[in-house]
């Protein structure tokens, strides 16, 4: 058998998380060699997904890494008494990237261009929350254009008024830049406060469409807006309803499986278990010498490293906890909205400062995103919990509390926490971790496509992310000739 | 240019040479099928193949009503009568039997109507009991017609002749079969239609059909009773649907419905006071959630509002009995309400346009002249006016005269 350092590589590509996944995708119809490594046994890097095995199995790296602090804990109570208790570890998938895919992103319409969309199954996310520490209802609706603001009693008719005025400036913005230009580093808080009279409430709730996990004083409104606007004018695009989706079977996971897939039916190298320990960029012969952890040295044109963590300035860390519960939490899944479909993920949003905590202040916004089995992340009757916040001393205690306080507030008698997966995630500020997919991704990944093409990406004859079908590989044509 | 959101396919292309052909071909297809069918239709033979003819030319040409009477002729002296010609029926109020449409026929013609029919009743299982005909062959066929016209009306959803068919075969249904069975059928028109105004809910045939649906449903003929209540539900919820708020049909809907809605509750005097708050409380909120350029719907249900407390002689109200005085200081409110809501939608022309009515029709009620005060504020508000909406100049210079006048 061939080592890897009898090929003359083309690029290597250094991790299989979700970024270089789609670059291998989009080189998978190039003629270029590709040696794609991943230091560990599986596939997604960051944005993996794992059975509660692999949970058990994970062992980051924690004094250096990416990840770090992992806690967990399993429901230990007597469990034969109960009936709806933690199944077997294969019944669950949980992602290290539970990130939400708006429909205006450029994403979805690559995974069509590029044929691989039909290995992906899509689900709605519908049904966003903001939970109101004061109460009752310790839930309300986030309202997501005109009818729900018309709809909302708790909103009097100045306000509706004050909010119908920012959308309709919002979802235009980037056309109305003297309304907000000089504004772009306030605060969106003040921003909205000042020019569109909003009271602190209504803040708060525009201000959770961002996503933001910064305190609302650090959102900016350059930011924002997009954010705001991306989120408004996504809704309804896909069908009524909803303006958000995720892959089924783990998210990011799934979809940097996919990639990678598709890079090595098209002639990629895979192998796994296998990290760069060195590179040396050899330029007077314009190759690249890489050192393998298992011992080879391969010579490649072009090297994509692993996305590291930074340290230092550049770095900031979430906290991130994974919690399955014990119910379906089906008020959370209600629909609204006439002719939508059954929605896989619910938002719920804590602002700062709803959580109160004795040895601790809220003072970052907590994000916690709700799957329903229908996600294919656990058994039927039970949710997967993802809670997203700032790293703070005190972060664990929050995030649980959030856990427990979005419990309650479901009213769900028969739910109960059966599992717990703390941990801190490092990362550079350049990419920083986002609930919602970030189209820069994509301009990384064409940047690096087009550096690896050279000439062939640069004259048109290659067009990024644009395939044919690929004959005979898809099992579900019948017809091989009808395209 | 679209209609309310619905765009409207341009209808004339450039054309190729070899279009150009291709078209004159299907002309000259349609034309063929146009001729044969009208030669069998004079022929009166009214067949299951001839039936065929016509869909296959109504499936192109909606329009073409001649077919469509072509198509009811068929039906009544063709296909129904020998549903029910092979019972032992006696109640046939509006299809005459074969014999009579077909007295200046040949032989022939009766003798292939005759022979359609035996092949009709060998398909036949259920035994001629029903006093009303062979419901089960005759519901069959008004279920085929429905299902037809449906893939028809979603590709030419306003031609009136798909409408007006499809009742004239519902009716059809009342007359000649079972109460419960054309009920169901009703019902199933009811879905129908609700389906539709989801796809474009202010197409008015749509809404108009609905009406008439409803009445079916409530009549006593088909065991009815009163669906007011699930109707005025029905406008609620489109209201606060997509669009909702600017959907003048469905606001028009709920004003009709209230007067018997009312009745039909037995509202009292404090329940019908509380009922025209919360229905102001409503329709003014939907002003407040409106903005630049603003819906016109919306501040016509105010005006009806408004009109069942100024103007309700005659006219529908919903608090019949207000004393004079209740209504002057209901008016004097809504003035005040509406002052309130022109502070920040200085550029809305509809609360300058309601705050000049709605004053003057206070001192029509008081049955006085208009005060200087009002006077002069009815005069800042049309200069107000003459700037919004520059259109309507000459409306706004009558207007002007009026108060002049006063």
């Amino acid at each position: 058998m061939e080592s890897l350092s009898d090929t003359k590589w083309d690029v290597v590509i250094s991790g299989t998380g979700l970024q270089h996944s789609l670059l291998a995708l989009a080189l998978s119809r190039s003629d270029k060699k590709i040696l794609h490594v991943d230091h560990n046994e599986y596939y997604g890097g960051a944005e993996a997904a794992f059975s509660l095995q692999e949970v058990d199995e994970w062992h980051p790296d924690s004094s250096t890494g990416t990840f770090q602090n992992v806690t967990l804990w399993k429901d230990d109570a007597d469990t034969s008494s109960q009936s709806n208790k933690l199944s077997f570890s294969r019944a669950y998938t949980l992602t290290l990237s539970p990130q939400i895919i708006y429909t205006k992103s450029k994403l979805l319409g690559q995974l069509v261009s590029s044929k691989v969309y039909r290995q992906l199954e899509f689900q709605a996310v519908g049904n966003w929350w903001i939970y109101n520490g004061e109460g009752p209802p310790l839930l309300k609706r986030l309202p997501n254009g005109r009818e729900d603001i018309f709809r909302d009693q708790g909103i009097d008719n100045r306000a509706k008024r004050s909010l119908m005025k920012f959308l309709k400036f919002v979802v235009d913005f980037e056309n109305q830049p003297e309304l907000w230009e000089a504004d772009s580093e306030c605060s969106l808080q003040d921003f909205l406060s000042s020019r569109f009279q909003l009271p602190p409430h209504l803040q708060s709730i525009i201000t959770a469409l961002t996503l933001s996990l910064d305190t609302p004083g650090r959102t900016i409104v350059k930011w924002a807006l997009p954010r705001i606007s991306r989120h408004l004018t996504s809704i309804g695009v896909f069908g009524p309803g909803f303006g958000a989706v995720i892959p089924k079977w783990g998210g990011g996971a799934e979809i940097a499986q996919v990639a990678c897939r598709a890079g090595a039916v098209g002639g990629g190298v895979y192998v796994l278990g296998t990290g760069v320990t060195n590179a040396v960029d050899d330029r007077d012969k314009e190759r690249w010498r890489i050192e393998l952890s298992n011992g080879e040295t391969v010579g490649t044109k072009h090297y994509i490293p692993h996305s590291g963590s930074a340290n230092g300035s550049n770095s900031r860390m979430v906290s991130k906890t994974i919690a399955v519960v014990s119910s379906t939490l089906s008020s959370l899944f209600v629909n609204s909205t006439e002719g939508s479909p059954l929605a896989a993920v619910s938002v719920v949003v804590f602002p700062s400062g709803t959580l109160h905590l004795e040895e601790a202040t809220q003072d970052c916004p907590v994000y916690v995103m709700v799957h329903s089995s229908e996600t294919g992340e656990c058994p039927a009757g039970q949710c997967v919990l993802y809670a997203t916040t700032l790293y703070s001393a005190t972060s664990k205690p929050i995030l649980d509390a959030a856990l427990s306080s979005l419990i309650k507030s479901t009213e769900c008698s028969d739910a109960r926490l059966l599992y717990t997966l703390y941990y801190d995630q490092q990362e550079d500020i350049s990419s920083p971790c986002d609930l919602a997919f970030d189209d820069r991704i994509l301009e990384n990944v064409e940047e690096q496509w087009k550096e690896a093409m050279g000439s062939e990406g640069a004259d048109g004859s290659s067009l990024f992310m644009q395939f044919e079908e690929r004959r005979g590989i898809n099992p579900d044509d019948d017809n091989d000739d009808d395209y | 240019m679209a209609s309310h959101g619905i765009p409207r396919p341009a209808t004339t292309a450039h054309r190729t040479e070899q279009q150009l052909q291709e078209e004159q071909l299907q002309i000259q297809e349609y034309r063929d099928l146009e001729d044969l069918i009208r030669t069998k239709i004079a022929e009166r033979q009214y067949t299951l193949e001839v039936l065929q003819l016509t869909s296959k030319l109504l499936k192109k040409n909606p329009e073409y009503y001649t077919i469509w009477n072509d198509r009811r002729r068929l039906l009544i002296y063709g296909l129904f009568s020998e549903s029910s010609d092979s019972s032992s029926s006696s109640k046939e109020p509006s299809s005459s039997s074969p014999t009579v449409t077909t007295s200046t026929s040949s032989e022939g013609v009766s003798s292939s109507a005759v022979s359609t029919a035996e092949n009709l009743t060998t398909t036949l299982h259920d035994p001629p009991s029903r006093n009303r005909g062979k419901s089960g062959t005759i519901l069959d066929l008004i279920k085929g017609e429905l299902e037809f016209l449906f893939p028809i009306m979603i590709k030419f959803p306003k031609c009136y002749w798909l409408w007006n068919y499809r009742l004239w075969i519902l009716q059809q249904a009342n007359e000649r079969l079972d109460p419960d069975i054309a009920r169901d059928l009703w019902n199933r028109e009811l879905i129908l239609v609700g389906k539709m105004l989801v796809k474009d809910s202010r197409n008015f045939h749509g809404w108009g059909y609905r009406r008439m649906v409803v009445t079916q449903l409530e009549s006593q003929e088909l065991h009815g009773k009163s669906m007011v209540e699930s109707e005025f539900e029905y406008t609620t919820k489109v209201i606060h649907g997509l669009n909702g708020l600017s959907n003048f049909s469905a606001w028009h809907r709920r004003s009709k419905l209230i007067p018997t809605l009312l009745d039909q509750r037995g509202a009292d005097d404090a329940t019908r006071q509380q009922f025209l708050e919360d229905e102001f409380d409503l329709i003014i909120s939907a002003m407040y959630t409106d903005s630049y350029p603003y819906a016109q719907s919306a501040w016509f249900y105010y005006q009806f509002l408004m009109t069942t407390v100024t103007d309700y002689v005659g006219h529908a109200t919903i608090t019949p009995n207000w004393t004079q005085e209740d209504r002057v200081v209901f008016v004097t409110r809504q003035l005040a309400v509406l002052g309130d809501m022109l502070d920040g939608a200085e550029d809305c022309k509809w609360v300058y346009d309601a705050l000049i009515e709605y004053t003057l029709a206070l001192c029509q009620m008081e049955e006085r002249e208009p005060l200087p005060d009002e006077k002069t504020d009815c005069q800042s508000w049309l200069m107000e006016l003459r700037k919004l909406d520059h259109l309507r100049s000459g409306r706004w210079d009558d207007l002007e005269i009026s108060l002049e006048k006063r």
